[in-house]
């Protein structure tokens, strides 16, 4: 029989992890293993309900198992929310092409997230650790609205025991009782002050709502990062993932194939690419 | 090339349709439809002369069917094999970018290239267009230059038969032995019809103001923020019925659900870019949330995008959505509008 590209693979969830009120991440055991590279993105689904693109948040050289990082939001991610370990979905992929590591090496990596915009980094940052003297210097930017809207909150302070070789800052939009970080929108950590980057030769790469990676573009051209330089991941509508169902077109592009992840120079042309 | 006799066409047809199920065109009024048989007859099947209300796609990319499941791959490899008579070439043409979006694009769509195996396609050529027919703006004519795998002319002089792939010449040869080489008034009855219909269709849709050369992504592609899209989209009701129609149109939606037995299971189904929620996401972000924009959308995906990625207009000029459209909106006065405009 010729490979089904729309069969899911039976994924056992292992765990689950509540990670903000409506952000849980929850480790999957696919029937086989579902090797992924930083960035690439899978289809999970809920058998007999419906299916949504998510990425991967754990590290890639785990192949047995990968953590998904999900935000409640509709349909799906409400059932997904519902579910317990044992629960058995669905999971198609890898799909969509990986953040270009190669072209990293040898230059310092600014990683900037808002939100759950932070799952698909995570992956990133893990894969950037496991070869840490390449890049020369890793810096993460991260902002969520409140302190409780962080996630991996528990990680965030011994950066997964990676903290000395990241020079990382974190801001809440608006800070409560025991925040006493600093407040302001993830923009203002990318004032200089707050953030030394050679701009001329780094890299940026920026995930989280529409909103957050518009006006962080237009920071970090300011900041004199070259388009080609600023890796964005778009979040279209998608259904099958695979080039096919037409839901993600982006001017030329599919970003599903051709993305989910592209630099701004390829997509700084079309029309409304931050609604 | 070969030569048959209109007194054989039928039982030529038979032979040739012998062992398949059979997908013919039904005429209703100056309408054709393509409809399901156990075998041609010569009764109620004819080669029609323009192509039918439903696109040939509807055979080999269904608007509804199981995937994802081991039990609908195994129905796809069961499914007998078929044959459709009276292909025109609008729609032959079009599946072109299914071929390239289903079979070409890594990973394959297994289910579509299985229909297409199966699926054998007799052609013949245009003897009269619709009024709604603009083939020759999109670079195309009435008659079929590749993509089927026999092609039939009929002319006054008879029935020009012609192989166009190896599987249609095998076919012919186990068939129909007997068929003596076209002669010369047969090809050139052919030739002349070829012309005259050419010519009518060419002038139909010059008469609507799109001339054979116009290019349509020039003309499309610098519009995108012309009014000319509010203006016809104020008449879109958002039925979806021209990507229903068209015969080019693939896009789809893999919906999941259950079965009569309540397994779960997973449709791939044609969906509309018209509909509001197609490019949504979740938190309810909508590029085109604006009807004019995904008009647009529509118009850039046939004759820019397509160009840009295949080299050719997702477009045939089949006139299908002209006539499906609840609205009313005619794909030519678009195309023109945007001529002028741009
Ligand atoms: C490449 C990529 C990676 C992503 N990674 C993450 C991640 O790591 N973590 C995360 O939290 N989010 C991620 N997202 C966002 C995530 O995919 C959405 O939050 C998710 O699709 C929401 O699904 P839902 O059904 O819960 O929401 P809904 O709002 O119910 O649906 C979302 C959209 O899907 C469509 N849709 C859903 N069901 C149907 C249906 N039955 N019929 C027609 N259309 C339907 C609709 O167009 C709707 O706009 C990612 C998105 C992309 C594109
Ligand atoms: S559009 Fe052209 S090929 Fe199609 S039916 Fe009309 S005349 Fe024939
Ligand atoms: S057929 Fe007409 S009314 Fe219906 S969606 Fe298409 S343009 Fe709109
Ligand atoms: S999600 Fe179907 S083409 Fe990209």
């Amino acid at each position: 029989m010729q490979p089904d590209p729309y069969a899911p693979m039976p994924a056992a969830i292992v765990d689950v992890f509540a990670e903000t009120p409506n952000i849980k991440t929850f480790r999957l055991r696919p029937e086989a293993p579902v090797p992924f590279r930083a960035g690439q993105f899978v289809e999970l689904s809920v058998p007999g309900l419906g299916e949504a693109p998510f990425t991967p948040s754990s590290a890639p050289s785990v192949a047995d198992t990968m953590e998904i990082t999900i935000m409640r939001v509709g349909l799906v991610t409400e059932r997904l929310h519902a579910l317990k370990p044992g629960a058995v979905v669905g999971v198609r992929g890898p799909l969509g092409k990986p953040y270009p590591l190669e072209a990293m090496r040898g230059r310092e990596v600014l990683v900037v997230g808002g939100g759950v915009g932070l799952a698909p980094l995570r992956a990133l940052l893990f894969a950037l650790f496991e070869d840490v003297t390449a890049y020369r210097k890793i810096i993460l930017r991260y902002g969520a609205r409140t302190p409780s809207d962080l996630v991996y909150r528990g990680a965030l302070d011994d950066l997964w025991g990676m903290a000395d070789a990241v020079d990382a800052m974190l801001t809440v939009d608006r800070r409560d009782d025991g925040w006493t970080g600093h407040e302001g929108v993830v923009t203002t950590i990318l004032e200089p002050g707050r953030l030394t980057c050679d701009a001329r030769n780094g890299v940026a790469v920026v995930c989280g709502p529409p909103i957050m990676m518009k006006f962080t573009t237009v920071k970090l051209l300011d900041l004199g990062y070259a388009p080609d330089r600023i890796y964005l991941s778009m979040e279209k509508n998608m259904s099958c993932g695979i080039g096919k169902c037409g839901h993600c077109r982006l001017g030329a592009y599919y970003a599903c194939q051709d993305g989910p992840v592209f630099t701004f120079d390829k997509v700084q042309g079309l029309s409304r690419i931050w609604d | 090339m070969l030569k048959l006799d209109k007194g054989r066409l039928g039982d030529f047809l038979q032979t040739l349709c012998r062992g398949r199920a059979v997908y013919a065109l039904e005429q209703d009024g100056d309408q054709y439809h393509l409809v399901r048989a156990e075998a041609w007859d010569p009764e109620r099947h004819v080669l029609g002369a323009y192509r039918p209300v439903e696109p040939l796609k509807s055979l080999v990319f269904p608007p509804r069917e199981r995937v994802g499941a081991p039990a609908a791959l195994a129905e796809a490899e069961g499914a007998a094999e078929s044959i459709v008579v009276g292909a025109k070439n609008c729609d032959v043409s079009a599946l072109r970018i299914h071929d390239f979006v289903l079979r070409e694009t890594a990973p394959a769509d297994p289910y579509y290239a299985l229909a297409r195996e199966k699926t054998l396609i007799v052609s013949c050529d245009c003897t009269d267009a619709r009024e709604v027919c603009f083939c020759p703006a999109v670079g195309e004519q009435p008659y079929v230059k590749e993509g089927s795998d026999i092609n039939l002319a009929a002319t006054p002089e008879g029935i020009l038969v012609e192989a166009l792939s190896r599987r249609g010449a095998d076919l012919l040869r186990r068939a129909a032995p007997g068929l003596p080489p076209a002669d010369e008034a047969l090809a050139a009855a052919r030739d002349a019809q070829r012309a005259r219909v050419g010519e009518l269709v060419r002038e139909r849709a010059a008469s609507r103001g799109l001339k054979r050369d116009a290019d349509l992504r020039k003309a499309v592609r610098g519009t995108e923020e012309h009014g000319l899209w509010d203006e016809f989209a104020e008449d879109c009701v958002e039925c979806g019925a021209c990507n229903l129609a068209c015969c080019t149109c693939h896009c789809f939606l893999l919906a999941d659900g259950r079965d009569a037995d309540g397994r779960p299971a997973r449709l791939r189904q044609w969906d509309s870019c018209l509909y509001l929620n197609f490019a949504r996401v979740a938190g309810g972000a909508n590029p085109r949330r604006r009807r004019a924009a995904r008009l647009y959308n529509r118009f850039d995906k046939k004759f820019n995008f397509f160009p840009e990625v295949l080299g050719r207009y997702a477009c045939d000029g089949c006139g299908r959505c002209a006539e499906a459209c609840t609205g009313r909106i005619d794909i030519r006065d678009v195309l023109k509008r945007a001529l002028d405009a741009a």
